[in-house]
C-alpha cells in the first residue's frame, strides 16, 4: 500500500472548493457559536455584550452537568457496541453472499430503516414498546404478564432505538471493507488446518479492523449527537447533552449556555476520536484510517 | 473428527440464527409501522382493529405532507449532487495530493458529524440573519450539504486508500500521463466509493431533522419536520402511511441502483 | 470541466437550473401583496385557520399570510434582528410572551385605538399578568379515564394518590407551561402559596413515578390510548373529543383551575403594523372567536361571543366562570426559570 508521495501534486488543489465551503459556512458560524459561548448575549442582534466565562463556570461547578455528559457518553458507547455486535454478522453475510437478488434484498433490509426517517422509526419503537404497545399487549394477551413491562422511558429503550437506527450505517461501512478482504486468504488458512472460526478470528477480523474503527467512530459520533430518539424513547427522564442543548435554546432561550454545552460536546468528541484513532492505529499495525 | 464436524454445524447454525435475528430486529419496527398505517384508530393500539386506507388518503390529500415530501426529495437530490462534488474532490486531494497535515484536514472534513447538528443549524441561521438573506432554499441545501460531505469523504477515502496503487503505476509505466491515469484508472475504480457516499448523502439529507429545524421556512418544510410537528398533535396512522411511502421509495432506489450501476461493484474492487 | 461522477454534466446543469428557478420564484411572488408573518399551532387549530379563517382574512385585507407552525418560535425570533423580525405577530402562551418581553422582542401592550374589539374582552385578557392580548384561554385541571374504575377525582391532591402509580401523566416542566403552572399550584397546595418553591419541589418528588410528555397533544393521545389514566391537562384537550364516545372526562379541581392563555403580541420591528393590528382585531372579532372556540373548545376572550349551547355549558363564557381562573405570575417565574429547571431536571431523572 505504497502511495506515490512526491510532495504536493496539482491534485491537491481539489481540496479548495471544500475548504472554501467549510471555511465560510462551517467554521465561521461555529466560530460565532464559540464566541457566543463566551459572551453575555448574541452580538448579531444585541448591542452591549461583554465577555464572560459564566457559562463554562456553570458547567464546571454543577455535578448535574457531568452526569448529563456521562449519560450521553455511556449511551453512545453502548449503542456503538450493540451496533457492532449486531452489524458485523450481517455485513459479513452481505459481503460473502453469492446470489445477486439475495444481496439486493439484504441491501433493502438495511436501507429501508434508514429511509423511513428517524421520527417514524422512533414512533415505531414507541408502538412496540410502550405500555399499550405491541409487545406488552401480546404478552398480556398470552397471559404471560399481568402488568405491562417497563420497556420504554429508560436508557434501555434509548439504546435500542439508537442501535436500530445506526446499525445500517455500521453495516454499510463494514460491507465494503469485508468485501475487499480476499476470500482466498480465509480458504488458505483453512487449508492449513484452521477451523472456520479460527480463520475468521485470525484472518478476517484483523483485516476488517479499519472498517470496525470507521464504523464505530461514525456510530459513536452520531449517537452522542442524537436528539429525536432520546427525547421520544426516554420519556424526558433521561437527559442527554443534545437534549439539554435543545432545551436551552428552545425553552430557556439561553443561546450562550447552549453554545458552551455544544463546545463541550465537540471537544469531548474530538479528543475521543483522536485517542481512539491512535490506539487502533497502533493495534492494527498500519497507519490509521486518515 | 465428529467433534469438529458438530462444532462446524453448530457454528454455521449460530451464524444463520444470529443473522436471521438481526434481519428480524431491523424489520420488526417497519412491520409494525405497516400495521399502524392500516389500523383505523387514531392512536397507538394493539392488536389492530381493522384495515383501512384512511391514513394514506389523509397523507396524499394533505397539502402540507405532499409539499414536504416534494421538498425533501428536491433538497436531497441537490444535496447529493453538491456533497458528492465537494466530498469526492476533497477525498481525492487528501489521498493523492500529498498535502501536509492530511490527518488533521481529514478530521476537519469529518467534523460536521461530531457536533450536534442542532448547533450547526442554529449557527447557520444566525449567519444567514447576519447576511440578511432570510431562510432561503439554498441555505437549507447548504446546511444539508455540510453534514453530508463527511460521508462522501469517508467512503471515497476508504476506497482510495485501499486500492492497489500499482495499477496507477502500471498505467503510468505504459505511458499514460497523470490526467489520463486518473480518468481511466483511478476514477472508475473509485466509483463504488463515491456512489456509496452519494447514497449516504441522499439518505442523510432526506432524513435530516436538527439542521432543518432552524432553516426551514413556513410552507417550505421538509418531511421529517412536518412529521415531528404532526406527531405533537396527532399520534395516528398518517405517520405510518408516510413511512410506507418512504419504504417503497427505498425499494425503488435500491432496485434502480442495482439496475444502473450494479450494487455488487460497491462491495468488491 | 472534468467530472469523475456517475452523473453527467447535463443532469447536473438541469438540477442547478431547477434549483435556481425554485429560489427565484418566491422572490417574484413576494413582489406583489403585503405579507403578514404569524405563528400558529398545527392540528385542529391549524386546519381551521388554513381552510377558513386565513383565506377570509387574506381576501378582506388583500394580503398574504405566512404561518410558521414549526415550534419553537421564540429562538427564531430571538435570533433575527430587531429591525427585521421573522414574525409580525407572535402567537404563543403567556409564559413565552413574558420571556419575549424580557428580551425586548415583543411589545408590551396592544394599541386599543387600532384594535377596537379589545374593548369587549374580559378583564383577564388585558390584565397586568398579560403581555399583549389574550385571545383564548383554557382551564388547566385534571383529565381522567372513566372506564378504569378510578374513585372520585375532585381535588388536585388526588393526583398524588398512590393508586395512580404507573398511569399518572405530567409535563416536562422546563419546556411546557402547563407543567410550570402546575408546579406553582403545588406550592399553593402543599405550602404557603404559589411562590413556595420548596414545598413545590417536595411535592414533585412525591409525584413519581409519572409519565412525562412535552406537549398537550401527546398527553391527549396517551389518555386516549390508555397509557395514562389521570393527568394534568386543559379542558380543551378532553372536550375536543366530545361526540366521539371516548371514556374520558375533565375535572375542574376544587382548589381552582389555572389559566392557559393563547396570547398575541406585535413585534416592535414589524413593517406591516396596520396589517398586524388588523389581524389581532380579526382574531378578536365575535365570528372568528366563535368559529375557533367551537372547533378546538377554547374559551373565547371576547365577552360578546355567543356560543352554541353545548359549548356554552362546558366552557368559561360568563364573568362568574371566568373569575375562577387563576392567572400565573409569569414574570416572577421566568426570573427564576433557570434554577427551577435545574432543580426539576434533577428531581425527574430516572
Amino acid at each position: 500500500m505504497n502511495t506515490i508521495r512526491t510532495g504536493i501534486t496539482p491534485i491537491a488543489w481539489l481540496i479548495a472548493p471544500s475548504a472554501l465551503l467549510f471555511a465560510l459556512f462551517f467554521f465561521l458560524p461555529m466560530g460565532l457559536m464559540a464566541m457566543i459561548s463566551l459572551l453575555t448575549g448574541n452580538p448579531v442582534v444585541q448591542a452591549n455584550v461583554t465577555l464572560t466565562g459564566k457559562y463554562y463556570q456553570r458547567i464546571l461547578s454543577d455535578p448535574y452537568y457531568f452526569e448529563v455528559i456521562g449519560t450521553t457518553l455511556r449511551i453512545g458507547l453502548l449503542t456503538t457496541l450493540a451496533a457492532l455486535l449486531i452489524g458485523y454478522p450481517l455485513a459479513h453475510w452481505m459481503a460473502r453472499i453469492r446470489s445477486r437478488t439475495g444481496y439486493a434484498m439484504l441491501m433493502m433490509t438495511v436501507l429501508a430503516p434508514m429511509l423511513t426517517g428517524v421520527v417514524v422509526r422512533t414512533f415505531a419503537w414507541m408502538a412496540l414498546l410502550s405500555d399499550k404497545g405491541a409487545v406488552n399487549q401480546t404478552l398480556t394477551g398470552l397471559g404471560l404478564i399481568s402488568k405491562p413491562l417497563p420497556l420504554m422511558y429508560n436508557e434501555f429503550s434509548i439504546v435500542l432505538g439508537l442501535t436500530h437506527i445506526y446499525v445500517p450505517y455500521m453495516v454499510l461501512t463494514l460491507v465494503g471493507v469485508i468485501g475487499r478482504i480476499d476470500e482466498r486468504l480465509e480458504h488458505a488458512a483453512q487449508n492449513l488446518g484452521a477451523s472456520p472460526l479460527r480463520a475468521f478470528l485470525e484472518v478476517t477480523l484483523p483485516l476488517s479492523l479499519p472498517g470496525i474503527l470507521a464504523g464505530s467512530l461514525l456510530v459513536f459520533a452520531l449517537a452522542i449527537s442524537a436528539y429525536v430518539t432520546p427525547i421520544l424513547m426516554g420519556g424526558f427522564q433521561i437527559m442527554t447533552l443534545p437534549m439539554l442543548i435543545y432545551q436551552q435554546i428552545s425553552s430557556s432561550f439561553n443561546v450562550g449556555f447552549a453554545a458552551a454545552l455544544g463546545m463541550v460536546l465537540l471537544t469531548i468528541s474530538l479528543v475521543l476520536v483522536i485517542a481512539y484513532n491512535r490506539i487502533l492505529g497502533l493495534v492494527s499495525g498500519q497507519h490509521d484510517l486518515q | 473428527m465428529t467433534v469438529a464436524a458438530i462444532s462446524l454445524r453448530l457454528g454455521r447454525f449460530c451464524y444463520r440464527v444470529v443473522n436471521a435475528s438481526v434481519v428480524v430486529f431491523l424489520l420488526a419496527p417497519i412491520a409494525i409501522v405497516f400495521v399502524f398505517a392500516v389500523n383505523p384508530t387514531p392512536y397507538i393500539q394493539f392488536p389492530p382493529v381493522g384495515v383501512s386506507l384512511r391514513w394514506f388518503e389523509k397523507f396524499f390529500t394533505s397539502r402540507d405532507f405532499m409539499n414536504a415530501l416534494q421538498l425533501s426529495l428536491e433538497v436531497a437530490a441537490m444535496t447529493t449532487v453538491a456533497a458528492t462534488l465537494f466530498g469526492a474532490s476533497a477525498a481525492l486531494a487528501l489521498a493523492r495530493g500529498g498535502l501536509p497535515g492530511t490527518r488533521v484536514i481529514t478530521a476537519i472534513m469529518l467534523s460536521p458529524l461530531m457536533l450536534p447538528a442542532i448547533l450547526t443549524g442554529l449557527a447557520l441561521f444566525q449567519s444567514y440573519v447576519l447576511l440578511d438573506v432570510g431562510r432561503p432554499l439554498w441555505g437549507l441545501v447548504l446546511g444539508h450539504t455540510l453534514v453530508s460531505i463527511p460521508y462522501v469523504v469517508r467512503t471515497t477515502l476508504a476506497v482510495l486508500q485501499n486500492f492497489d496503487t500499482r495499477l496507477e503505476e502500471a498505467a503510468q509505466n505504459l505511458g499514460a500521463g497523470p490526467l489520463r491515469t486518473y480518468f481511466e484508472v483511478t476514477l472508475p475504480l473509485t466509483k463504488p466509493g463515491v456512489l456509496a457516499g452519494a447514497v449516504f448523502a441522499f439518505i442523510v439529507s432526506f432524513d435530516q431533522f436538527p439542521v432543518s429545524l432552524f432553516l426551514v421556512s413556513p410552507g417550505r418544510e421538509t418531511l421529517p419536520i412536518t412529521l415531528f410537528n404532526y406527531l405533537r398533535f396527532d399520534l395516528d396512522g398518517t405517520i405510518g402511511a408516510a413511512s410506507v411511502v418512504s419504504i417503497l421509495l427505498a425499494v425503488l432506489v435500491v432496485f434502480g441502483l442495482d439496475r444502473t450501476v450494479g450494487l455488487r461493484s460497491y462491495a468488491k474492487l | 470541466m472534468k467530472t469523475r461522477l456517475p452523473l453527467n454534466r447535463r443532469q447536473f446543469l438541469a438540477t442547478g437550473a431547477a434549483g435556481i428557478g425554485m429560489i427565484a420564484a418566491p422572490h417574484i411572488a413576494r413582489a406583489d401583496a403585503a405579507t403578514l408573518r404569524i405563528t400558529g399551532w398545527g392540528g385542529k387549530w391549524g386546519q381551521t385557520m388554513s381552510s377558513q379563517l386565513i383565506p377570509a382574512f387574506e381576501k378582506e385585507f388583500n394580503c398574504k399570510v405566512e404561518t410558521d407552525s414549526a415550534f419553537p418560535y421564540l429562538p427564531k425570533l430571538q435570533a433575527s434582528s430587531r429591525s427585521a423580525p421573522v414574525y409580525d405577530v407572535l402567537h404563543t402562551n403567556s409564559n413565552e410572551q413574558w420571556a419575549a418581553l424580557e428580551m425586548g422582542i415583543v411589545e408590551a401592550k396592544i394599541d386599543a385605538k387600532q384594535v377596537p374589539n379589545i374593548a369587549d374582552v374580559y378583564p383577564y385578557a388585558t390584565s397586568d399578568k398579560i403581555v399583549g392580548v389574550c385571545i383564548f384561554t383554557s382551564a388547566i385541571g385534571l383529565g381522567m379515564r372513566t372506564d378504569k374504575g378510578y374513585g372520585k377525582v375532585s381535588s388536585w391532591k388526588d393526583l398524588w394518590d398512590r393508586a395512580y402509580d404507573g398511569v399518572r401523566g405530567g409535563y416536562v416542566i422546563p419546556v411546557n407551561s402547563l407543567g410550570q403552572a402546575f408546579l406553582m399550584m403545588s406550592g399553593a397546595l402543599y405550602g404557603n402559596g404559589m411562590t413556595d418553591l420548596d414545598a413545590a419541589y417536595a411535592a414533585m418528588e412525591k409525584l413519581k413515578p409519572i409519565k412525562l410528555v412535552d406537549f398537550t397533544g401527546t398527553m391527549e393521545k396517551m389518555i386516549l390510548s390508555g397509557e395514562v389514566g389521570v393527568a394534568v391537562i386543559h379542558d380543551s384537550g378532553i372536550l375536543r373529543y366530545d361526540g366521539q364516545n371516548q371514556p374520558t372526562a375533565f375535572v375542574a379541581p376544587s382548589e381552582g383551575v389555572l389559566s392557559l392563555e393563547q396570547v398575541l403580541t406585535l413585534t416592535p420591528g414589524t413593517k406591516v403594523r396596520e396589517l398586524a393590528n388588523a389581524y389581532v382585531n380579526y382574531m378578536l372579532s365575535p365570528s372568528v372567536q366563535k368559529t375557533l372556540a367551537e372547533s378546538v373548545w377554547y374559551s373565547p376572550a371576547n365577552s360578546k361571543v355567543k356560543l352554541d349551547d353545548k359549548y356554552n355549558e362546558k366552557l368559561l363564557t360568563t364573568p362568574e366562570k371566568v373569575a375562577t381562573l387563576i392567572q400565573v405570575d409569569w414574570k416572577w417565574y421566568n426570573a427564576r426559570k433557570d434554577e427551577i429547571d435545574a432543580r426539576v431536571n434533577r428531581i425527574f431523572r430516572a
